[in-house]
């Protein structure tokens, strides 16, 4: 089950590095947003930054959210992953060798997280040149990753698991659109929850992206760290494993 | 307990795809025993089961009634088992183009849980003429050097049975006969049961120790070549006219066993063609002959003798479609 195991995850992060197209997506999405986004408050009153980023720093606060929102395409990259498996036969490849189901998924789920963490260097470096000044410890830094990290599987391990049994290309288009935009507008990645309607504050209390996007803010603004927020994100990570495991076990179709 | 003697046992095996009213019955009873170290042929038209029993036996699709069992364990129960002895080849190259060639060996090792693969990969680069293209990437390959590398694959964990589905769809005529000496050679070096499916006449009776001949779901005769052939008592005349023959003519003549239509043509069959066609041709105003052919006792024959009908016939434009799905799906 390791060997499979990894042999699969090899391959995910191997080909990732090999197709310099995915790269430049994973790389360049949330620049832009950083970029686009970030700017799109450079030149507002201080008052106004400070009523909705808790700070002087737009961008300081933008880039936790930015990082937590872009782990939703991750999902989407390793559905898409899977499904172009499928239809191009290689998922038969594997499924004629004494792999199991749960272990493709946890390839395909750990190796986009992973994948996902690339940006995590580059985003930093970029805020850094865009103004914003980082004072973690080692244990911050590692526990920010981290979060991402468990994001980046939960949410991959969703993906999968609704497209288990799927081998339609849009499929993963039409579920990121259905589950990408309430999650990232109902959270606080790009705006403090304050203003929300109540209902927006309810989805905003569960969602895991906030309680990313505030573990990552805390860091970077130097606010009280809500660890809590680290164990909410791992029991997210480790259901929706679950799920995706006994899902694509069940479920998982290869044509 | 004695080492099972086949390779692969099939007891009224029965694949359904969809409900029972609105489905498919893509196997029906099925029944079959594979001797262990033969190439055993499946021959039959586009859509006659021979890829879905693959599938069933290989764990990709389930049973719905009826046993199987590959290299001893059950396809059903001990499918973990049935795959770690198993070898798959597509009937589209199926590489991970990314990778190198020894990545694609490295990634098959690994997915069968071997420690040791590398001496076994090299062997099978050298034996398939691969060795100096090892760290190339496949994408660069040319569709014969794809085919051995997939083949290659499949014999890295050293498997029993190996499947080999329509190995030779869509290659030209050198690739082709290329292809039927390495399986060939598989078979006599690596000491492997080879289950291939084709519906390329020449290649079941070139290739196959035994062969069974598959329609609709269903087997309807199995055999060597030999025998198959000797099913069929004498040859068969095709002629094609512009006017209906007098056919109850034709069947008084002597040798003459069976006259029958089939689309624009009749269906001659006569104990020798060399002795009869004469007499035949005799009967029919000259003018009106528009072509005739004469075939000797083939897997062709057997098929025509067994169905009614010649494999392939009604189905051209659906091999063509499966043929250039598959080349798309070759050269992606």
């Amino acid at each position: 089950m390791i060997s499979q195991f990894w042999g699969l995850y090899l391959r995910e992060i191997l080909r990732t590095f090999r197709n310099p197209f995915v790269l430049l997506v994973t790389v360049v999405q949330p620049f832009m947003w950083l970029a686009f986004f970030g700017s799109s408050f450079a030149n507002a009153p201080p008052a106004v930054i400070q009523a909705f980023a808790e700070g002087n720093s737009y961008l300081a606060f933008l880039l936790p959210g930015t990082l937590s929102t872009s782990m939703l395409s991750v999902g989407m990259f390793g559905s898409m992953s899977t499904i172009q498996d499928k239809r191009f036969g290689f998922m038969k490849r594997i499924l004629i060798t004494p792999t199991s189901k749960g272990v493709i998924f946890l390839s395909k789920a750990l190796g986009s997280a992973s994948r996902g963490l690339v940006q995590f260097p580059i985003m930093v470096v970029a805020a850094t040149v865009f103004g914003v000044s980082f004072h973690l410890t080692a244990v911050e830094w590692l526990a920010w990753v981290g979060g991402l990290f468990c994001l980046a599987i939960g949410f991959s391990s969703l993906f999968l698991a609704v497209t288990a049994s799927s081998t339609d290309w849009q499929t993963p288009g039409v579920v990121s659109n259905f589950i990408t935009m309430p999650l990232m507008f109902a959270s606080t990645a790009l705006f403090g929850g304050q203003y929300f309607p109540s209902w927006m504050k309810a989805i905003s209390s569960v969602n895991p992206i906030t309680f990313s996007a505030l573990l990552g803010r805390s860091f970077v603004l130097g606010t009280a760290v809500p660890w809590v927020n680290f164990g909410y994100l791992a029991a997210f990570a480790a259901a929706m494993l679950g799920v995706g495991w006994f899902v694509s076990a069940r479920w998982l179709k290869v044509e | 307990m004695s080492a099972p003697s086949y390779a692969i046992e099939v007891r009224q095996l029965s694949k359904r795809y969809g409900s029972v009213s609105k489905g498919v019955l893509a196997l029906d009873h099925v029944t079959l025993a594979i001797p262990k170290g033969t190439v055993f042929g499946l021959l039959g038209p586009n859509g006659a089961g021979k890829t879905t029993l693959i599938k069933v036996l290989t764990g990709i699709s389930d049973i719905t009634s009826g046993d199987a069992s590959v290299a001893g364990f059950d396809v059903r129960t001990q499918s973990a088992s049935v795959r770690a002895r198993i070898g798959w080849v597509a009937a589209e190259v199926i590489l991970d183009d990314d990778f190198t060639a020894r990545e694609n060996l490295w990634l098959q090792a690994k997915l069968q849980g071997l420690t040791n693969w590398e001496p076994r990969a090299d062997l099978l680069l050298n034996y398939f003429s691969l060795a100096d293209r090892a760290n190339d990437k496949v994408s660069k390959f040319s569709t014969g050097m794809r085919k051995k590398l997939e083949i290659a694959l499949a014999l890295l964990h050293q498997p029993e049975v190996i499947f080999m589905d329509e190995p030779t769809i869509g290659l030209d005529v050198s690739t082709r006969r290329m292809l039927w000496d390495i399986v060939t050679g598989v078979h006599r070096e690596f000491a492997v049961t080879v289950l291939l499916t084709t519906h390329y006449i020449e290649e079941a009776d070139a290739l196959c120790d035994r062969v069974a001949i598959i329609d609709q779901g269903r087997v309807i005769a199995e055999g060597t070549p030999s025998e198959l052939k000797a099913r069929v008592k004498g040859d068969t005349i095709s002629l094609e006219t512009s006017r209906e023959i007098d056919a109850p003519r034709v069947a008084a003549l002597a040798g003459v066993q069976e006259v029958r239509p089939q689309g624009n043509e009749w269906m001659i069959r006569v104990t020798s063609a060399e002795a009869t066609l004469p007499l035949i041709l005799s009967c029919v105003p000259t003018e009106t002959v528009r072509r005739v052919s004469v075939e000797k006792p083939s897997l062709e024959t057997v098929f025509l003798d067994l169905t009614g009908r010649r494999i392939g016939q009604d189905e051209p434009m659906r091999d063509i479609r499966k043929f250039y799905a598959q080349m798309r799906q070759a050269r992606r």
